[in-house]
């Protein structure tokens, strides 16, 4: 068993981390209901916590994305598809060749990135996940209960083509979609 | 052990050399700043209402690695700004509101910056460091 000395030591842990976790608890809550903390979108959050959370929502899209079967993406019927989704759906927040999100867009913390990226950083099967499920508290909305399950991927096939996209050729592919 | 003695004029020169090199810092620091016009705290909030963070890196403004537009850290030590207009407040400001207008194949889009705004903008990108 222990000696005596190694028990006080330890009570004294024990006591000394029930105590600091009751004066957390407490704190927290006095700041939460005082209303201390500042909710508004043009206070931003500091870069390590900004960063902690993205480094959490990647990897939760990682994992969770793992599982989705990608389907062929190449078609040029599907992208000029994906191309009228994009800009009924997507360019308002994101923007697109030649110009920017609208002010809402604009405005929103996170701000929702530019796209001509996007596939560098994610797999099409992530592209899919996230289109279709959204980001919680980051403004991205799921699709899945909007837009039909060909026209997920549909975007997922025109995001990929985004790189190589002109603005003369994404007003032309955009345009020629008008009636979807 | 014997100390090897610096001589005199090697510790004056150094330490004339260093309050040179100071002094010339500080001028220039203030020279930058004395450019400035506007309100650079201000500025540093508007560039993240105008999505300017959605694709360039900004020292102090929070927001993810990309480099979909150029690093925005070293704009105050650029000669020219999208390597033709002389870098300075003015053009600067000219160059946020409307990037097409001085580059027509410019990737960065108009994005409906007031004047105000923009001078704000350019005065903490400027002034920084």
């Amino acid at each position: 068993m222990f000696s005596n000395r190694t028990r006080l030591i330890l009570s004294t842990v024990a006591a000394t981390l029930t105590l600091a976790l009751l004066a957390g608890v407490l704190l927290g809550a006095v700041v939460l209901k005082a209303g201390w903390y500042d909710i508004g979108a043009t206070r931003q959050h500091g870069q390590l916590v900004y960063t902690v959370l993205e480094q959490g929502m990647r990897e939760s899209v990682r994992h969770h994305a793992r599982v989705v079967t990608v389907p062929a993406l190449t078609a040029p019927q599907q992208i000029r598809r994906g191309a009228a989704v994009y800009r009924d759906c997507c360019a308002h927040c994101h923007g697109g060749p030649g110009f920017a999100q609208s002010d809402w867009g604009k405005s929103m913390q996170p701000v929702p990135g530019p796209l001509v990226d996007a596939a560098r950083r994610w797999t099409a099967g992530e592209l899919y996940w996230i289109t279709r499920h959204g980001i919680k508290m980051s403004g991205m909305p799921a699709w899945e209960y909007h837009l039909a399950n060909e026209d997920l991927w549909a975007v997922v096939a025109f995001v990929q083509q985004l790189p190589a996209l002109t603005p003369k050729a994404y007003d032309e592919i955009t345009a020629r979609e008008a009636d979807r | 052990m014997r100390r090897a003695t610096v001589p005199a004029w090697r510790v004056v020169a150094l330490l004339m050399a260093t309050a040179t090199m100071l002094a010339l810092g500080a001028c220039s620091e203030r020279r930058a700043s004395a450019t400035a016009e506007g309100d650079p705290a201000r500025g540093k909030v508007a560039l993240t209402q105008h999505a300017c963070r959605a694709c360039h890196m900004i020292p102090g403004v929070t927001g993810s690695q990309v480099f979909v537009g150029r690093p925005l850290g070293d704009l105050a030590e650029s000669k020219f700004i999208a390597g033709s207009l002389p870098n300075n407040q003015e053009n600067l400001v000219k160059w946020i509101r409307n990037p097409k207008q001085v580059d027509p194949l410019t990737a960065m889009p108009v994005l409906g910056v007031s004047e105000t705004d923009a001078r704000d903008m350019a005065a903490y990108l400027l002034i920084r460091r």
